[in-house]
């Protein structure tokens, strides 16, 4: 039998076979300003995590002698009010902020996307159950219960861990709602009937059916967590319920500018945090933007 | 391949076995509408609505009726993808209406479903191959090797080039992607094919071929369909025989020829009318319907078709007419008869 609409295959297309995936990849990597941030991202990424290699500066050890150093020198950013070696303190710094942001956004969508598929896929009673939960969580007061948890837990678990855990647990809401939208629509398309009628089980309907075809729904929102868990990190560091003040991190370190002559009259101290999280936290941002044109199928770049 | 020579092709199909493969007794299927605060089921869509049919082995039953009417609920629910409210589905004499779990996946190999929109019904993120290979991942233990090969069977009875393996949905036509979903339902074997209304989303070029593709392959695999559409001539040329649908409820089943040559029941003579005439120099009499169809929520009493019935008659509000014999295989709801 002759199909008569062989010839109408996409002929603009260059290389056949594309998944929707790879497509979406070819996309991002002709969006200059994601391509930028990306890059950036990638510098700053391994600049913290080479810091041992780059810098020999101790980050905790407290030198009289050297306090409030101006740039230039011996030490590039110059020091803080303990003598401690800015640039060096901003690498390991870069360190724990990316660590914290990661690994509470892995936590975060993991966790999101379970309850958010479940309720999505299956709705009803389990639905209802899943989401007024999700509820009760989001309607945590963040701070509060962040400053409690975190005195509790002090001296018992390292200070890191509970402060990605609890971040983590208050913040799973919003990812479970999306992804429960996007399933709730998702599943509606007769794929999803035929992937039932061809014996999948619900898992593997969800799994290799729904999933999929989500995801980048999901990684937009994980880039945009990302750079919101930074700054949260940040933010709670700053007020002093983060990370213990031993370790730097970007926002213990933009902390500092709590004191009035530090702020007015030492920038070097709490310039270079506060513009290397800026410049983080938006491109972040790009490569998030850049994510979403490049999975919409509508957009032709 | 067009449609005069298709035609012929039916006439010479042998009809002989008469062992019914699935019956349908008093099949309800409602959708529960929720309102209020408290999301109570303040009410019923009575999508099917007491309906009762059989299939016997290798026929093809085509179901017609308007949009809304219950067709594709009927299918779903025959295929367990919906919870039936009450009645029984008896599969090869087994009861099908309660089973789940295992045991339902299980029985699924036997019924598979072709769908009505080609462009919904594969997933966008896999291959063709993925796609066709998948039934039998989950049913047969199969190697790789040998899956492959069955797939390129498949796509190749579908009418499918080799190449087609690796590419992924969007890179086809409507028409092929119905042949891809006509390879995937045929991947188990099964027994029962539901096609719901496979052809009315394709050009009219691209319809006849798929048509003819299903008929081809229902000799090939000796396969029963349960055909669902809108359009009465493609039903015509695929069927033995028809069932017509009114809200619900099936208002008149018959043969073929039957059907056409002598339609019962007010609706489907209504509905036959509406057929266009190629000729233009015979003139035929048009039955126009008043009115528009009743909500489904809330079902006119007696004969769901009173309220339209050109033939109405003051009983007709009161009594539901039940579905009688009133010619050899011609079944008929109505108080006429």
């Amino acid at each position: 039998m002759v199909n008569v609409t062989a010839g109408t295959a996409k002929p603009q297309e260059k290389s056949i076979n594309m998944s929707p995936f790879a497509i979406a990849r070819r996309k991002f990597l002709r969006n200059k300003l994601a391509m930028i941030s990306s890059f950036f991202l990638l510098t700053v990424i391994i600049f913290s995590f080479l810091a041992p290699y780059i810098t020999t500066q101790d980050i905790t050890k407290v030198n009289i002698s050297l306090m409030s150093l101006e740039p230039g020198g011996e030490h590039v950013l110059g020091t803080d009010k303990s003598g401690r070696d800015v640039f060096t303190r901003l690498l390991y710094g870069g360190r724990i902020s990316l660590v914290v942001g990661f690994s509470c956004t892995a936590l975060v969508i993991l966790f999101g996307t379970v309850v958010g598929s479940i309720a999505g896929f299956y709705g009803g009673v389990v639905d209802s159950i899943l989401m007024r939960f999700t509820d009760f969580v989001l309607n945590f007061p963040f701070l509060v219960f962040v400053i409690v948890l975190n005195t509790i837990l002090f001296g018992i678990v390292n200070g890191l861990y509970v402060l990605i855990g609890v971040i983590s647990l208050l913040s799973w809401g919003g990812v479970a709602r999306i992804v429960r939208s996007k399933i709730l629509a998702e599943k509606e398309n007769e794929y999803i009937l035929a992937a039932i009628s061809i014996g999948c089980k619900p898992s593997k309907v969800i799994i290799r059916h729904l999933l999929p075809n989500v995801l980048s729904t999901i990684i937009v929102q994980a880039t945009i967590l990302f750079a919101s868990m930074i700054v949260a990190e940040s933010a709670l560091s700053f007020l002093g319920f983060g990370v213990p003040q031993s370790i730097p991190s970007w926002g213990n370190m933009l902390s500092a500018s709590q004191e009035a002559d530090v702020l007015r009259d030492k920038p070097w101290i709490w310039m270079p945090p506060a513009i290397i999280l800026v410049i983080t936290i938006l491109s972040i941002n790009f490569i998030g933007e850049g994510l979403k044109d490049a999975f919409n199928p509508k957009s032709q770049r | 391949m067009n449609k005069i020579e298709a035609e012929k092709g039916i006439s010479t199909k042998p009809k002989t076995d008469k062992e019914v493969l699935l019956d349908i007794q008093n099949l309800k299927t409602y959708y529960p509408v929720k309102g209020g605060f408290l999301k109570r089921t303040v009410g019923n869509v009575k999508a099917v609505d007491d309906i009762s049919f059989t299939i016997n082995k290798g026929e093809t039953l085509g179901l017609v009726g308007e949009s809304g009417c219950g067709k594709s609920t009927t299918g779903r629910t025959i295929l367990r993808l919906l919870k039936p409210t009450e009645g029984k589905i008896i599969f090869e004499g087994k009861d099908i209406t309660t089973i789940s779990g295992t045991r339902l996946r299980k029985a699924r190999q036997d019924f598979q479903m072709v769908f009505q929109d080609p462009y919904a019904s594969l997933n966008p993120t896999q291959s063709v191959g993925e796609i066709i290979s998948e039934p039998l991942k989950n049913y047969k233990s199969m190697s790789k090797k040998d899956i492959k090969d069955e797939v390129m069977d498949l796509l190749s009875r579908v009418g499918l080039p080799p190449e087609a393996y690796h590419k992924y949905g969007h890179e086809f036509s409507g028409g092929q992607r119905q042949r891809i979903g006509i390879a995937r339902a045929l991947a188990l074997k099964p027994k029962l094919i539901i096609a719901d209304e496979p052809v009315s989303a394709l050009d009219v070029s691209v319809q006849s071929q798929v048509l003819n593709l299903l008929k081809e392959l229902q000799d090939e695999f000796k396969l029963t369909y349960l055909f669902i559409a809108h359009d009465l001539s493609v039903v015509k040329h695929m069927s033995d025989r028809i069932g017509v649908m009114y809200l619900g409820n099936l208002v008149e089943i018959a043969t073929n020829d039957s059907l056409y040559a002598e339609p019962l029941h007010p609706y489907t003579q209504a509905l036959i009318s509406a057929i266009p005439e190629p000729n233009p120099k015979k003139r035929k009499k048009r039955i126009i319907l008043q009115g528009d169809v009743p909500s489904p929520q809330n079902p006119p009493s007696g004969c769901p078709f009173h309220t339209r019935c050109p033939m109405a008659k003051e009983e007709c509000s009161k009594v539901k007419p039940i579905l009688k014999e009133v010619k050899p295989g011609h079944h008929v709801a109505c108080i006429l008869y």
